[in-house]
């Protein structure tokens, strides 16, 4: 069973701020897997990517690639916001920068509890921002 | 895919609702999929190690069948310009899913012709475990 590295609190709101970028090309297969996973059969989406494809953990996931630790074991995505700026065709190589950006303290009388936030900017090849995230994941 | 257009809408009307029953297969798609490898979406065990009955359906593969909703509903000419979501409560494999959402504002911002959404997954029970919102970007008929 896997185990995630935790840290203290104090140690945990040191690394705000922490960034990476990553880059991917964006591919017909990879829209093809997307749109089959959703049951999304639409032509639309023959050289143009669904905008839902940035919902995922490999484009807009800052938290797989900057692998902060979790100030608690347990751990649940608990919210998300997009913003679609510009359509992403096939071809295009997505550049996104993704930071940790904030440590909430979130205890309570119902005990420890924490949100951490993440933001990701999504740009083409272009240099153009085509979307950007924000993810918080709860740990608890 | 039927186009719709600003004129079509009117605040308070209902989106057409969307059905998904993701199986544990489907969790294991959108692993691969998505680039989410999650113990808590596969491991049984590991998911009761944190409090769970099971492995629970991925939230972001929620937000990805709201996203298809709303470009279903908004047709080819139609831009998905915003979506913020919360998740609130957990799906498991094997339940049926419910997407749906209501038209909250009408708005011309900018050129655009704006409108705003309430939009949801609802559980079987009828409880929304993921509620949000959308702005999309409609043609006009003139």
């Amino acid at each position: 069973m896997a185990e995630r590295k935790t840290a203290s609190m104090e140690e945990i709101k040191a690394l705000e701020g922490k960034k990476s970028e990553d880059s991917m090309e964006i591919d017909q297969h990879m829209i093809n897997l997307f749109c089959q996973c959703i049951g999304d059969p639409s032509p639309k989406w023959k050289g143009t990517a669904p905008p839902g494809m940035i919902t995922t953990a490999m484009i807009s996931g800052g938290a797989v690639f900057l692998n902060i630790p979790i100030p608690y074991q347990r751990t649940v995505a608990a919210g998300a916001d997009w913003e679609f700026l510009k359509p992403i065709k096939t071809g295009d190589t997505l550049h996104t920068t993704h930071e940790f950006f904030e440590l909430q303290d979130k205890s309570s009388d119902k005990g420890p509890r924490a949100l951490m936030v993440y933001k990701s900017s999504h740009k083409n090849q272009k240099g153009e921002v085509v979307a950007v995230s924000t993810n918080t994941i709860m740990s608890y | 895919m039927a186009q719709l257009y600003y004129e079509d809408v009117q605040e308070g009307m209902d989106l057409p609702t969307v059905e998904e029953t993701p199986t544990t297969r489907t969790l294991v798609q959108w692993a691969g999929a998505s680039g989410d490898y999650f113990e808590l979406h596969y491991d049984k065990d590991f998911a009761q190690s944190m409090g769970f009955p099971g492995p629970i359906v991925h939230g972001r593969l929620e937000a990805a069948f709201l996203t298809k909703m709303l470009t279903n509903w908004i047709g080819e000419k139609g831009e998905l310009k915003k979506m913020s979501v919360q998740y609130r409560g957990n799906a498991f494999p094997g339940q049926p899913l419910k997407m749906g959402g209501k038209v909250t504002k009408k708005s011309v911002e900018g050129g655009e012709n704006l409108v705003e959404c309430q939009i949801w997954v609802e559980n079987p029970e009828g409880r929304q475990i993921t509620p949000g919102t959308a702005v999309v970007a409609l043609p006009s008929k003139s």
